[in-house]
């Protein structure tokens, strides 16, 4: 069965996948930059330096010693201590999130890298990568569900509770709407080509399956990658550096 | 036709010094979840106007700062800036009286109050801020060196004659200028009750100047230096190594913001003095004559609480200026639903009290009815500043409920004379109506201690 569809090649994929990275690593070093136009230290004068924003980040950072940035990076960061003090839905909205998306992230990284083994036969290990691959199923499926639980708990939080909903900007739908979404594909693109763990192929349809996983694609890299570093999404990788700078915050 | 909008002149750049460049990334770090709105005191207040919530004077500054150096103004040039639309920015930004609440259930760790004191300069800079009259600050302090035109010689003139205070010691006390010149009855309780503890300490007179917390708070720094290693110098000058205060304005300003400007080695510890009251009770020091007999509440102010907690620690924070109450004989001490680091402001730090009236008296009033509602018959803080506030919220919504210091009911217990000498200044004393005179309780209104109300160990 295809993978996508539309005339796109492997290598397509590839070159645009390549693009969207650079488009995603150029907006991080943008934003550092953009960071670095402050100043280094109470009173100082503005720096405008990338070098001096990772410097004063890490000055920061580690200024009550490595034993509060290792505390603050396990419990705020990586178990959003601050989150489940606050309100325990959104800390399991944003745990089963960060964790979805995160883990996620990184098998379609893997996959990715199987699939270049696979197309190349690099070292002949086609075979192997293809059971990598088979391996991932059942992670894929837990994360995916993960991400589904979190996202939609997301969602309902802005439509169902006023107060909520009264302050949400058309910037947090857009947003919040395009991790659902990208979320949905993922699974139904998942089902129709049969590669579910716990569906398998019981919606599996060679035809619309290459369509749905170009969408999902498409959504996934234009969204989480090409504009994360030019949108709220950015918080993403700002929150966790605020926490450790902030040695876990007020 | 198009209504004419004003932009910004040549020359009035948004961004021109005072935010650290972790700073900038706190704007990214924002995730909108807006639980900052359900603890900002002025929101509660104004819930008609989210524009003043963290959350959203966040991304206004991130929208216009964007506007300047983001990816659009990189690649086509900045827009111009609309100063009808800074104006309302800084209107927002000043409705705020930097409590701090935001910063303390900000999920991700945004030190908000540095944030804001670190934006209100720019504003200040470009001429866009302060707001209305808090530019007179400055002029008020370089010109007499206290925000209540004092004469600086008078800044002894609440101590009895007959008080013991040196000229240098190794404690030194620093009353601030509200005690100094709108609320001496504190300053006369404080002084009698280290007299009467036989603490030797000394006062820096006219060698004190405000402690500059204000001008901080409203982002117009030029003169902040020169107070903070005046102070400094001069409490180095006669030798001190612990620092009194009854004034958590003055404490906080006074550990946190005196170092940034002071360049050298300070050898003195900053103490607020219910810390060091709370030892001297504990040593069994402190012998009562009066009991209270009251529900009391505590409020907690912003600066000697939520804001020291990183630098104190919970128990200097919360639990000391707790534990004295608790040691009042009589006292059946009531905590209200928000209270240490999650309190609520009295409303008028931050320079709102100059600035925002009504913003300043609607917290005050919501602050009382949290008294009230745990049914408070006397509410205290350690704060002269939230004092004055809460009393004219007090004031402002028709309640009864009585204000005084932790200092001054001390001072009352204790049995000793908390009359203020005859000077310049009694005609402008923020005296409490609901306590009838100067005096925060009289003694005539209270039992005398007998054994068996004083706690034993």
């Amino acid at each position: 069965m295809a993978f996508y569809t539309l005339g796109l090649t492997f290598w397509i994929v590839i070159a645009l996948t390549i693009s969207v990275l650079a488009i995603w690593i150029y907006g991080l070093y943008f934003n550092f930059k953009k960071w670095g136009m402050g100043s280094t230290g109470y009173q100082d004068k503005l720096r405008n330096s990338f070098w001096l924003f990772i410097a004063t980040w890490i000055h920061e950072a580690f200024k009550d010693g490595i034993w509060v940035f290792i505390k603050t990076a396990v419990l705020d960061v990586l178990l959003l201590r601050r989150t489940l003090r606050r309100s325990p839905v959104r800390w399991v909205m944003h745990m089963t999130m960060f964790y979805g998306f995160v883990t996620l992230a990184a098998l379609s990284g893997l996959g990715l890298f199987m699939d270049i083994i696979e197309h190349f036969n690099l070292l002949g290990l086609t075979h192997q990568a293809e059971m990598v691959k088979g391996f991932m199923e059942l992670p894929f499926d837990i994360f995916g569900y993960m991400l589904l639980v979190g996202s939609t708990i997301g969602v309902a939080r802005r439509i169902l509770l006023k107060q909520v909903r009264d302050n949400t900007s058309a910037y947090d739908v857009v947003l919040l709407g395009g991790v659902f979404l990208i979320t949905i594909t993922g699974f139904y693109a998942e089902w129709l080509r049969g590669n579910s763990f716990l569906v398998g192929d019981a919606f599996a349809n060679s035809v619309y399956a290459p369509h749905f996983s170009l969408l999902h694609t498409i959504l996934a890299l234009a969204l989480f990658v090409a504009i994360l570093p030019w949108s709220k999404y950015m918080h993403i990788i700002a929150a966790p550096l605020t926490i450790l700078a902030n040695r876990g915050g007020e | 036709m198009a209504e004419e909008t004003k932009t910004s002149p040549e020359g009035k750049p948004l961004l021109s010094g005072f935010l650290r460049s972790t700073q900038l990334m706190e704007l990214d770090a924002c995730t909108r979840c807006q639980e900052c709105m359900k603890w900002c005191p002025a929101y509660d207040v104004y819930n008609d106007r989210p524009e003043i919530t963290p959350m959203y004077k966040i991304a206004k500054f991130r929208e216009l700062l964007g506007s300047q150096h983001g990816l659009r103004a990189k690649l086509f040039g900045s827009k111009p800036l609309n100063e009808d639309e800074i104006d309302q920015f800084m209107d927002d930004t000043y409705m705020c009286t930097t409590c701090g609440v935001c910063g303390t259930v900000c999920e991700s760790g945004i030190n908000t109050v540095e944030l804001w004191e670190a934006i209100r300069p720019n504003l200040v800079v470009r001429g866009t801020g302060p707001w209305g009259k808090q530019n007179f600050f400055p002029k008020l302090l370089e010109a007499n060196r206290n925000p209540y035109q004092g004469k600086q010689e008078d800044r002894l003139c609440f101590v009895p004659p007959d008080a013991d205070v040196l000229e240098s010691a190794k404690i030194a006390y620093f009353p601030g200028c509200t005690a100094a010149f709108r609320q001496q009855t504190l300053g006369v309780a404080t002084v009698r009750i280290l007299n009467a503890l036989d603490i030797p300490f000394c006062m820096m007179g006219e060698d004190e100047w405000c402690c500059a917390s204000v001008l901080v708070r409203t982002g117009q720094r030029d003169i902040m230096k020169a107070h903070a290693v005046h102070n400094v110098d001069a409490l180095k000058d006669r030798g001190v190594e612990t620092v009194l205060y009854a004034c958590a304005g003055c404490v906080r300003t006074a550990t946190i913001d005196w170092p940034r400007w002071y360049e050298g080695y300070i050898p003195y510890k900053n103490v607020p003095l219910s810390v060091y009251l709370r030892e001297k009770i504990d040593n069994g020091e402190v012998e009562w004559k009066y009991s209270l007999d009251k529900k009391l509440t505590f409020h907690d102010p912003c600066h000697s609480g939520r804001h020291l907690l990183h630098y104190v620690g919970k128990d200097w924070a919360f639990e000391a200026p707790r534990d004295v109450y608790k040691a009042f004989p009589g006292v059946e001490y009531v905590e209200m639903p928000r209270s240490r680091e999650l309190q609520r402001c009295c409303g008028a730090g931050g320079g709102v009290k100059a600035g925002q009236a009504d913003l300043a008296l609607g917290c005050a009033e919501a602050r009382v009815r949290d008294g009230e509602e745990v049914g408070a018959e006397i509410m205290s803080s350690t704060c002269p500043f939230c004092r004055r506030n809460i009393m004219d919220g007090r004031n402002s919504s028709g309640s009864k409920m009585p204000f005084a210091d932790q200092v001054e009911i001390m001072a009352v217990l204790m049995g000793l004379d908390v009359e203020i000498p005859h000077n310049p200044y009694l005609e402008y004393q923020e005296w409490d109506e609901v306590l009838g005179n100067r005096i925060c309780i009289k003694p005539s209104d209270l039992e005398p201690v007998k054994a068996q109300d004083i706690e034993g160990d």
